[in-house]
């Protein structure tokens, strides 16, 4: 019941932050001195009279705050506006293309944690020794080196020099197999969509990896330090129960905090990782929107982003409050 | 400050702990740690090179010139003033003269570009015919200079942002950290590509700057949290009694006293900057051609991946190799300047 009130109370929080995101990409949209019409007609001939018919159409002829709660109003209705390049509604467009960037931000994290724990555990336990020395290298070239540069030298080495996977695209697991040609039963499909999907998540996940290590490590290097850990020695507990027990779990907590907060570099790399991988997910529309000028559509994907970022910190801050009974449910209780 | 942090576990012999610390968190001891961690050792070298690199080739281009064989005129020069020198920029046509014959892209016979590893081109040419290893060596300019500027316009804005939030607290705290909380809610190449496009037109200043107002948020917070600490010690509370005015006490009280964590922090942060330049770049919204750009340049060689393989590895690496400098060297200053650390 308490955790309940303490997710109602971290989402109201949220509601400013919401408005916030809504008000700036508005603004930075619409107050810059390209001018939408503009754009629109960029190299074609026109006249006053198209260019105010344009204006009445999308509602740029109204006052500035006016055209904002017009928008709001929309928002709260799940009305993004309508693409000026696409002709078609941004949530319509939003909602094809927010699935690969999930699968792929979601696979990016399963890689880090996969990858990241154990090591981050094991280069704790040998401190100073090889695995160690290795663990950090690993974390070093892996927070020092861009996300697409790394997509960029796996499609040389596997795609280009060995011919394994994949370069480009991605297969979707939600779609019937007989949408693709040459592929058939659903068995191949997810075979496909693995094979599709590996080196884009490693090219997204090695950051997350590298810093999840870093954590881990130091976590469980002071978490082995505790004095439950001292206690349990003393009463002979084996060290592999303690370290897979009474240090382990609470070396984990910080790890779900940095997840959340990575969200927002691992949305902005999905943007290039996207681009460097031809996936059609919420990056590449934003990449082409912006590209387009289509403001619109800029907005509506900014504004998702931002959502999305935020809706994830909210379900980090409540799973550690739902695994760490320490922890107070805010200020107001 | 650090000196209070340190006093926790003195307890014996305070007078003299105190002193000790004292010596431990002074400049030369600081210096000499560095020089005795491997990690902040090895990151020094690295950020030296890179800077001597930048330098190096912004300022003398007739040297440069003889010993990397010809430079073409696609300098930095021409976008920053600063870095403009009499020698720079050749006379019309002579810096095109020494360059191999160019290629449309339409004409190009298959694999056009000079694989490299020759006296006049050690990495080959770009497509365009221009040399490859020169445009790196420039190329570290762009980066270093965004990695710095950026990263300081984002403390600069930090530090006002938490300064003031954190010593007036109630409402200003709230509202300023409510946008803070906004800011940092929207990825940031997202926030600086939306910036640098409708603001500003894609151009390397504005990305300098959108850059630097997507940081704002990380170190204010930082800032803030330290201000919040020191408001309630004595002095500050000395100052406002013989009344001090609060810019003044936040200027000379507050923010210097807050600052050595935040230092180290920033140097971390150059690493973060031009890996997000680096991205900026590589979708073409960076600094623009021709001024010599690994971002850029990737995107470029993103063409090429099957014929010129060497094209996309240099600049990356390059890259790489410049943030893990800085990275190493924020690193290891994090270990020298925490006194609590013991040799």
């Amino acid at each position: 019941m308490k955790l309940l009130k303490y997710a109602l109370f971290r989402l109201l929080q949220a509601i400013p932050v919401l408005i916030g995101i809504s008000i700036i990409t508005f603004l930075l949209a619409n107050l810059g001195p390209g001018d939408p019409v503009s754009l629109m007609l960029q190299g074609q001939e026109h006249d006053e009279e198209l260019v105010r018919a344009i204006e009445q159409r999308y509602g740029l002829d109204k006052p500035l705050h006016e055209r904002y709660v017009t928008y709001m109003a929309g928002l709260l209705q799940g009305d993004f506006g309508q693409s000026i390049y696409y002709q078609r509604p941004v949530s319509d467009l939003m909602m094809d293309r927010i699935g690969p960037t999930l699968l792929l931000v979601l696979s990016a994290y399963a890689f880090a944690l996969v990858t990241a724990i154990p090591l981050g555990v094991v280069a704790a336990n040998r401190r100073n020794e090889p695995t160690d020395h290795l663990s950090r290298i690993v974390a070093l070239v892996g927070v020092s080196t861009p996300s697409f540069w790394i997509g960029i030298v796996l499609i040389l080495i596997f795609a280009v020099k060995l011919g394994w996977l994949p370069s480009s695209g991605l297969v979707y697991p939600w779609r019937p197999p007989d949408a693709y040609r040459g592929i058939d039963g659903h068995l191949e499909l997810f075979q496909q969509t693995i094979r599709h999907l590996l080196l884009p998540m490693i090219a997204l996940g090695t950051l997350q990896m590298a810093t999840i290590m870093r954590v881990e490590r130091t976590q469980m290097i002071e978490s082995l330090q505790g004095e439950y850990v001292k206690l349990a020695r003393a009463y002979g507990v084996p060290e592999r129960t303690i370290l897979r027990k009474h240090a382990f779990q609470v070396a984990q907590l910080p790890i779900i905090t940095i997840v959340g907060l990575n969200l927002s570099t691992a949305l902005g790399g999905a943007v290039l990782t996207e681009t460097v991988f031809n996936i059609n997910g919420m990056g590449l529309l934003f990449v082409n929107a912006i590209q387009r000028n289509d403001y619109q559509l800029v907005m509506g994907v900014t504004i998702v982003l931002g959502t999305l970022f935020v809706i994830g910190v909210i379900i980090t801050d409540i799973s550690y409050a739902y695994v760490d009974p320490r922890v107070t449910y805010g200020e107001s209780e | 400050m650090a000196v209070g942090e340190s006093q926790v576990d003195s307890g014996t012999d305070a007078a003299g702990e105190d002193e000790e610390v004292e010596a431990r968190v002074g400049w030369r001891y600081t210096v000499a740690r560095i020089r005795k961690d491997t990690t902040a050792r090895w990151g020094l070298y690295v950020v030296a090179f890179v800077l001597f690199v930048a330098i190096y080739a912004a300022v003398d281009s007739n040297l440069s010139r003889l010993t990397f064989g010809q430079f073409s005129d696609y300098t930095f020069a021409k976008l920053l003033p600063i870095f403009d020198h009499p020698t720079r920029i050749p006379p019309p046509g002579e810096g095109t003269q020494h360059m191999p014959p160019y290629f449309p892209l339409a004409e190009q016979p298959w694999n056009p570009l000079p694989a490299g590893g020759t006296l006049e081109h050690p990495l080959g040419t770009d497509p365009s015919g221009r040399d490859y290893f020169t445009r790196i060596v420039y190329g570290t300019q762009v980066s270093v200079f965004v990695g710095i500027v950026s990263t300081t316009i984002g403390l600069a804005g930090g530090t006002i942002v938490g300064a003031v939030a954190g010593y007036y607290g109630g409402r200003v705290d709230d509202a300023l950290m409510r946008l803070v909380e906004t800011v940092y809610a929207i990825p940031p190449l997202i926030l600086i590509i939306v910036f640098t496009v409708f603001v500003g037109g894609a151009n390397i200043w504005y990305a300098v700057l959108g850059v630097g107002i997507a940081f704002v948020p990380v170190f204010a917070r930082i800032i803030r949290s330290r201000v919040l600490s020191i408001r309630e010690m004595d002095y500050i509370e000395a100052a406002r009694a013989s009344g001090v005015k609060d810019r003044d006490v936040i200027l000379r009280h507050v923010v210097p006293n807050s600052f050595a964590p935040v230092l180290v922090y920033a140097t971390l942060q150059i690493g973060v900057t031009i890996l997000i330049v680096a991205g900026l770049s590589f979708l073409g919204y960076g600094a623009q051609p021709p001024t010599p750009d690994w971002g850029q340049m990737l995107n470029t060689a993103h063409g090429y991946m099957h014929s010129n393989v060497w094209l996309s590895i240099w600049p990356g690496l390059a890259i790489m190799i410049t943030i893990m400098g800085f990275n190493l060297f924020g690193d290891g200053l994090q270990d020298a300047l925490d006194p609590r650390i013991e040799d």
